[in-house]
């Protein structure tokens, strides 16, 4: 579907389940993603969000943007402390444990 | 135990308890404190704040260290000591407001906010991550996480802790923390998306039809 004759469709429809599915699938399979991507379902499970993931390029897309954004979350990766903050750090720790 | 003058802690050592008492803590401060320090950082997104974590932590560890029992990892154990210290710190600065997020919330309405990108454009994690305002966007995002879904998200896919690990650190079943994730994701999912980052982007806007 060309850009304009897509604005167009959702313009008529702000929902537009154009894959001859409802939107009541779509909304099954996002419930699950999680799971889906964490390798947590069954065959059986797996192999119907499969199923739809390829009829159904709005999930696709979908799960995509989920992917990428929980494969960001895994590489952050902060400054580390530096050695002299370490030392500093636990010569406070050992006095204040001492007072307490 | 030797001193090593003035203000270094000479006399802390013997302050502090027995010799084995430091020994013991010293191995655990070794040995965890790079990982509480990262873990802390991811959830309080600034360096002095991460710092006093580590602080709390550590101190709370050395005074427990005789009572724990080995019953759970060490790190496990500092992960819970580490996860009340930061939610501490937390409401101290900011006070905000605890929320629950509906998986409601997160069901598209349009086919728009389906096809929400984010604006990685084909680089790695990595790479993508260099771009100052996505890496920001990203730390935002999870800063704005109510805490209670952010402790599962740093812990589960930022460390990656197990469920169950995640689940005893907070009190939870794996269900409850499996349902957290799932929702955490959600928002930054959408969060990275809604942001707009990708129209500022030349190499974004290709999209399609390569």
């Amino acid at each position: 579907m060309s850009t304009a004759r897509r604005a167009i469709a959702m313009h008529h429809s702000p929902f537009h389940p154009h894959h001859g599915h409802s939107k009541a699938l779509c909304v099954k399979v996002l419930r699950r993603l999680s799971a889906y991507l964490d390798d947590e379902l069954t065959v059986g499970i797996c192999k119907e969000i499969r199923k739809h993931l390829g009829a159904c390029p709005n999930c696709e897309e979908f799960i995509a943007s989920l992917r990428q954004a929980v494969s960001l979350c895994r590489h952050i990766d902060p400054a580390p402390l530096s050695p002299a903050f370490k030392v500093r750090l636990r010569i406070q720790i050992l006095k204040a444990a001492g007072r307490g | 135990m030797k001193s090593r003058g003035q203000g270094h802690g000479g006399d802390t050592h013997s302050a502090a308890g027995s010799t084995n008492d430091v020994e013991a803590f010293d191995r655990l401060y070794r040995e965890h404190v790079d990982r509480i320090y990262r873990f802390a950082q991811r959830m309080c997104g600034q360096a002095d704040d991460a710092k006093d974590v580590v602080q709390d932590t550590f101190l709370n560890a050395y005074r427990g260290l005789k009572n724990f029992r080995g019953d759970a990892q060490v790190s496990t154990w500092l992960y819970t000591i580490a996860s009340r210290a930061s939610i501490r710190m937390r409401r101290k600065r900011k006070g905000e407001p605890e929320r629950e997020l509906s998986l409601e919330e997160f069901i598209p309405t349009s086919e728009g906010e389906f096809r929400l990108q984010i604006p990685t454009d084909g680089l790695t994690p990595q790479e993508a991550l260099e771009n100052k305002e996505l890496s920001r966007a990203l730390h935002q995002a999870i800063l704005k996480l109510p805490k209670k879904y952010r402790l599962v998200l740093v812990l589960r896919d930022m460390e990656g802790l197990t469920a169950k690990e995640v689940g005893s650190i907070m009190g939870l079943n794996e269900r409850a923390v499996k349902s957290r994730l799932h929702r955490a994701r959600l928002f930054v999912r959408r969060e990275l998306s809604a942001r707009g980052i990708a129209g500022r982007h030349p190499a974004a806007q290709t999209t399609g039809s390569s």
